[in-house]
This record gives C-alpha cells, structure tokens and sequence, in this order.
C-alpha cells in the first residue's frame, strides 16, 4: 500500500486525539472517584446505581424514625415504671391503713399521701415528649386526663404507628386505657375517700388496685417486647444500610490502582504516539536529495 | 529515407514531454495538503512511428520510433473507495448526530447523581416520612411543601431543557437542510460545466475533485447514489461525465433524483412543520414528491435530526422523553392528590368539614411542564393532609403519600411503580445513547479505514514526486544531450565535410 504524507500527518493526529480523549477518561474517573459520569458509559451500573441511592435514602429515613420510635419507647417505659412504683406504694398503704391499730389522723395522713400519688399519676399520664401527649393515642396535642376528683380521662386509644422498615410498622405508643384507664383514678380516689371515711370497704379497693397494678405490668412487657423487635429491625437496617453503601461502591465506584496503571501505561502511550508523529513527518526524499 | 533533422525533433519531444510531466509533477507537490485532491499523472504516449503502415510508404525495414508526446493528464482515483466511504460517511452523519442529540438528554437527565429528579423524589419521601412521624410539626409540614415544590421545579427544569433542546434540533434540520440544497446546486452547476466542456475532449481534473468532496460533503446528510451519465461529443474514454446524484434509502432504493445529470435540473428538499401542538414535522418533500419517514431510518445526518426531533405519526428520541415525562408527572400528581384528598388537613380538622382538597396542580396538556403545588399549600402549611383519621396527631396519610413512590399505578399504559418508570426511562435512554455512541465509533473508523484506503490510491507521497521528479529531469537533460550530440553529428556533416585538401 502506498503510504503518503497526508496519511501519515491524518494518522498521527488521530492516534493523539484518541490518546487524549483515554486520558481525559482516566482524569475523570480519578477526579470524581466514579467508573461512569454518564449513563450510556454503562446503562446497567447507571440504572442500578439509581435503585440502590434510592434504597439506601430508604433505609437512611427508616434510621430516621427508628430514632422517633426509640425516644417515644423509652420514654413510654420510664413512665411505666414510674406508675409501678406509684401504684406499689399506693398497695403498700392501702395494706397499712387495713391495720386495726391506725387512728384517724394517720389515716388522713395515709390519704393526703394517696391523693398527692394520684395527681402523680395524672401528671404521668400527661407525660409530653417534644411538646407531644405520648399517652393519648393520636390526639397528641391534647392532654388525655384533667386533674380533678376523680380525674377524669378522656383519651384516645388510636396506635401511633411509624414505618420502621419498607412495608413494616410499629405501634410505638402504649395504648393508654390498659394503663391510665378512668377505672385506675377512681379506684384511687375511692381509696382516698374509703381512708376519709371509713366503710371498711379497703379489702375490695385492695384487690382492684392489684388488678390495675397487673395492667401497667402486662402492657409493660408488651412494650418491652416491642421494644425488643424495634432493636431487631436496627440491626437488621445497620446491615442494609451498609449492603447498600457496599453495593453503590462495588456498582460505581472507580478502582483507583487499576485506572492509574492505566493512566500511566496510556501517558507511555502517548508519549510514543507524539514522538512517532515528530519522527515519521519530517524527513522526506526532499531531505536527502542535494 | 529519415529526415536529417529527425533525431532534433525526437528528443525535442522528450524535452517537451518530461517538462511537461515535470510541470505536474510541480502541481501535485503543490497540492500535497490540498484536501479533496487526487495526484494526478501525464500519461505518456508515443508518437506514430516512421514510416506511417500505409501503400505509399518507404520502403525500409521495421519502423523507426519517432519519440513521446505527454498524453492526458489523468487523475489517479478508485471510485469503488468513493462509494465506500460514501456509505460509511452516511452512517457516521446519522449515528454521530443520534448520538449527540442523547449525548445532550443524557446531561439535562443528570442520572445517577444528586440533583437528578430520581434524588429529588427520594428527598420528598423522606419529607413525608418525617411528616408521619411528626403529623404536628409544622417544621416537618413546611420541608415537605418546599420539597414538593423541588420535584415541580425538576419537573419544569427537565421539560423546558427537553423541549429547548428539540427547538435546536429543529434550527439544525433546517441548516442541514439548506446545506443539501446548496450542495445539490453547487453538483449541478459542476455538472453543467463538466457536461460543456469534456464534450471537446478535455479532462476537467480539478472539478472532478471539486464533485468528489462536493459528494462527500452530501453523503453525511443523506444517503445517496451517484450514476455517471457520459457527456458524448468527443469525450475522451476516461472522461467521468455528468452525475445523477439520487436519494437513496438504506436499502438502496431510490426516493428520487436530487441532482439529475441529463436534463441539468436538480430538486431541493423542504421540510414542513405543523403549526400546532408538539409541532412535529409533517412532511418532508424531494422537490415535489413526499417521502416516507421511515426512508429516513438510518439515513445521514438529516434522518437522524428527523428520528430525534420528531415526525408526524411516528415518534422522535425526544418526543418520546417529554410524553414518558408527562405521563410521569400527571401519574404521579393524579395518584398523590388521590391520596392527598383523602386526608384531613389541619384547617380541615380545625372546621370538621372535609373539602378533599390536592396538593398538585398542572394542566393537562402538558403535566410536566406546568406541574405545581396548589396554592392553598403554597398559603397555609395547615392545608397539608397528614391525617387519615382526622387526629391532628396522625400522620398515617403523610406515610400513604410517603407510599405513593413505591406504589404501582398505570404510567402511559405500564403498571409500574414511578420509581420503575423512571429507572426504565433512563436506562432506556442510556441504552440508545449507547448504542448511538457506538455506532457512531464503528462507522467512523470503518469512514476511516475506507479514507485511508483511498488515500493511499489519490494522495500525494512526496517521496514519490521526489522520485519522479529526478526520473523526469534526468530524461530532460539527457535529452538535452541527445541534442548536443545531434548538433555534433550535423556540426561534421555540414562544416567538416567536403572540405578535403582545403
């Protein structure tokens, strides 16, 4: 084949714009750290790269309100506890005051100290956690029991539920009425007024105040076991969460030593192309003929 | 009997013809750059021999040559290469400009990143998420009405940047649309001159190169077949003679003569746009003729601006794009305000009467573009819906919006989640531009391998001209010599002869 000049000058100008435009790739690929910058370089890494950013914001908002769940628990079993340890003392009292030996003033004195325990009670049960009502199903901008003789509750048993997982809800409330029930404050004001008053009436109020007692414990350990699965479903996202970064980073994310091996043999490469082309198109018969 | 001024007159040819070929020697030095210019060679011819092969001849043995005389200057071409390069030219004009035009979409998509329209859904997900947590916060009800208004404004963005773009695909039809018609006027004029010329026996190397590049140039817009039409009259064998350039489909089928070679005429191509709607092209004309659309499928340059920008009854890459996004938007709006109306808002509770009100609007004849917050939002945070029991502390309509994304509903005819839709648009997308970048890649080296091919046949080596050149001067000066030594000769003849005893 005839070989001319104009080849060779077309030729060597090529092979350096191609040279060029690989190390332009490699440039980009190391400046932002991704394999691809545009999706037809690889439809399929474009289009899972898409799904897994979107699975990983998923499961970064599923964090999100695992977070809300854990403050509205937590703060749901400190109250509990605390309304154990009232109505234990409350049940402690009751069995004090039963004794025959008592006078009317330490009974009075037995009663103030109920009645300072129930608007205790009333106080928990308005527990507010960021300016909202825990104990009042969905109606948390409203307190679900008014002080008075007896309080009088009001409160709504809707379940508060957050997504915890996609496709996956939690009850993070506790449902109000099997813990601050109107039955509970009037059992103890009726203990108030019994001490007040004696009708010799304390062994029934005894055994309705254990039976509230069981109620807080029962819905204890169902908080608790939620509690348990919430801590379940962590683990569970922390694991996704970091399957997804890993699969964005296998999926995307540029080998570093292998594109700057390349880089480096394409600028040898390069080097040889630009020093082929000052070589081949200088010298021609012209230069040799005197 | 010879002459005795024979010997002169031969090499005095020689001269002449070496000069000559010298001379053009000179010019394809000259031209070694020149793009479009094929070297060119003096073909060399004896002269009739002495004596002539006739009855009154002299008798004498054999036949004396009487020298050279430079023939025609030929242009040194193979026009196979031509109608090669002309295919692959074509291909690289369609697949080149495809690509481009995805090239561009690809950008305004901006997939995978963060500030595609794919992080801009996630963003108001998440927005509504944290509203089903916080049904009472109005600082979660504002993030959401700001997000909301982020996928609008993406929505718009993309639109208007689609639609932008397909106002420059048009501007380039239109372009490459005068450039065919200048071109099929330019071969016209060519051929005119060619025609009107060659017929005295001339070889018109410079216009022929002219037409070539003039076709090469046409080649990348639309696919075309040239017929050479002989000018008659007294025009040499080699002459190449008028051209009937006519536009071909892919298949090879002819759609009709753009440039005709015998009666001199040419057709211009015109491109129609309705005047309504999406403003599709509504036809396109070879002089008076319709053609088919489809001819135009993988057809230069001109059928890839007609397949990206868009024809009537039939589809256009970005067409295509802007009713996928329509479809999208008005999907998405119409399932999300469904959802929306369903709730209770906070002014809703407040006054426990339901008015279902939206959270989008947008017009229909085009969603995408004109995809907004309704304003009541755009009012009041308090008009948000986030309860589905009518609780102000309930945020499980907030989750059912937050579910809408992940949702199946029908988008333009697919069952499919948006999220789905969207990922199959721009994978559909990426695979064509793929595709396009490929092909593209593909025919422009095999454009290149053809070019070279044809060079190594039509270009210029100066090693080569150097050769030549030395071949034609050492012929000259030993003709020049030959003269010296024929002057020698006469010089004894006629001053040292007969001169005995002087």
């Amino acid at each position: 084949m005839r070989v001319t000049q104009m080849m060779l000058a077309n030729n060597t100008l090529r092979n350096v714009s191609k040279s060029y435009d690989k190390l332009g790739t490699y440039q980009q690929q190391l400046a932002t750290g991704k394999k691809i910058h545009r999706p037809s370089e690889d439809p399929v890494v474009a289009v899972k790269g898409m799904h897994y950013r979107t699975s990983l914001t998923e499961i970064e908002q599923f964090q999100r309100n695992l977070s809300e769940a854990y403050t509205w628990m937590e703060n749901s079993e400190s109250a509990l506890n605390h309304t154990t340890n009232v109505l234990q003392r409350a049940r402690e009292l009751v069995v004090q005051a039963k004794n025959g030996t008592l006078g009317q003033e330490d009974r009075q004195a037995i009663a103030r100290e109920i009645e300072q325990l129930k608007k205790d009670l009333v106080q928990v049960a308005n527990t507010k956690v960021a300016g909202k009502y825990i104990f009042n199903g969905t109606k948390i901008e409203q307190a679900p029991v008014t002080d008075g003789t007896p309080p009088t509750v009001r409160n709504n048993n809707d379940d508060f539920m957050v997504e915890v997982a996609k496709g996956v809800k939690l009850k993070i409330n506790v449902t109000p009425n099997n813990v601050f029930n109107q039955g509970l404050f009037n059992t103890l004001q009726q203990i108030e007024n019994e001490l007040a008053n004696p009708t010799s009436n304390l062994d029934n109020l005894l055994s309705q105040l254990d039976g509230h007692l069981n109620d807080v414990l029962a819905e204890r350990a169902e908080l608790g076991a939620r509690v348990n699965r919430l801590e379940l479903v962590e683990q569970r996202l922390a694991e996704q969460q970091l399957i997804a970064k890993r699969m964005i980073s296998d999926n995307e994310d540029a080998d570093i030593e292998k594109i700057i091996t390349e880089l480096k043999s394409q600028e040898s490469v390069h080097r040889a192309a630009l020093s082929v082309g000052a070589r081949i198109i200088q010298p021609t018969l012209v230069d040799f003929l005197r | 009997m010879l002459s005795t001024f024979h010997g002169l007159e031969t090499v005095r040819r020689g001269m002449t013809a070496q000069q000559q070929a010298l001379y053009v020697t000179g010019h394809n030095i000259a031209n070694a750059n020149t793009p479009g210019y094929s070297r060119q060679r003096v073909n060399f011819e004896q002269t009739p021999p002495y004596p002539f092969a006739s009855q009154n001849r002299p008798v004498m043995p054999g036949q004396m040559g009487t020298g050279v005389e430079g023939g025609t200057v030929q242009r040194m071409r193979e026009e196979f290469l031509d109608v090669q390069y002309r295919g692959e030219n074509m291909k690289y004009g369609y697949w080149n400009t495809r690509a481009e035009a995805l090239y561009k979409m690809e950008e305004i998509m901006n997939e995978p990143s963060d500030e595609g329209l794919a992080k801009t859904l996630d963003r108001f997900w998440q927005a509504l998420q944290d509203l089903a947590v916080n049904p009472s916060n109005s600082g979660a009800r504002s993030v959401v009405r700001q997000r909301g208004i982020a996928v609008a404004e993406t929505f718009h963005y993309l639109s208007s940047s689609l639609k932008s773009i397909r106002e420059d695909l048009k501007n380039e039809l239109d372009v490459t649309v005068k450039a065919v018609n200048s071109l099929a006027r330019q071969l016209n004029d060519i051929n005119k001159q060619i025609g009107e010329v060659e017929v005295h026996g001339y070889l018109l190397n410079d216009l022929y190169d002219e037409r070539n590049r003039l076709l090469d140039e046409l080649s990348q817009y639309v696919n075309i077949k040239v017929t050479p039409v002989p000018s008659g009259g007294s025009a040499l064998k080699i002459a190449e003679g008028r051209f009937t350039v006519e536009l071909v489909d892919r298949n090879g089928t002819s759609l009709g003569k753009l440039v005709d070679g015998n009666t001199g005429a040419f057709n211009e191509i015109t491109v129609k746009y309705e005047t309504t709607g999406d403003k599709y092209v509504r036809e396109i004309k070879l002089g008076n003729d319709s053609l088919n659309f489809l001819s135009f499928k993988e057809n230069g340059k001109i059928g890839a601006l007609l397949h990206s920008y868009g024809y009537v009854g039939g589809t256009g890459l970005y067409p295509e794009m802007l009713n996928n996004l329509n479809a999208m938007a008005k999907a998405f709006a119409d399932q999300f305000n469904a959802v929306h109306s369903r709730g209770w808002s906070v002014t809703e509770i407040k006054s426990n009467t339901k008015d279902g009100k939206t959270f989008f609007t947008y017009n229909p004849s085009d969603p995408a573009g004109t995809l907004d917050v309704e304003q009541t939002i755009k009012n009041s945070l308090d008009n948000i819906a986030a309860s589905a029991s009518g609780q102000i502390g309930d945020g499980s309509n907030a989750q059912a919006l937050a579910e809408v994304k992940n949702g199946t509903m029908n988008i333009a005819g697919n069952t499919t989640t948006i999220q789905n839709f969207y990922e199959s648009l721009i994978g559909q997308m990426a695979v064509n531009a793929q595709e396009a970048k490929r092909l593209s890649q593909n025919s422009e080296v095999l454009r290149q391998s053809v070019d070279e091919r044809r060079m190594a046949v039509s270009s210029v080596s100066l090693d080569e001209e150097m050769m030549n050149m030395m071949k034609f001067q050492h012929a000259y000066n030993a003709s020049a010599r030959m003269i010296t030594m024929i002057d020698q000769m006469l010089d004894k003849i006629i001053n040292n002869m007969g001169i005995v005893g002087r």
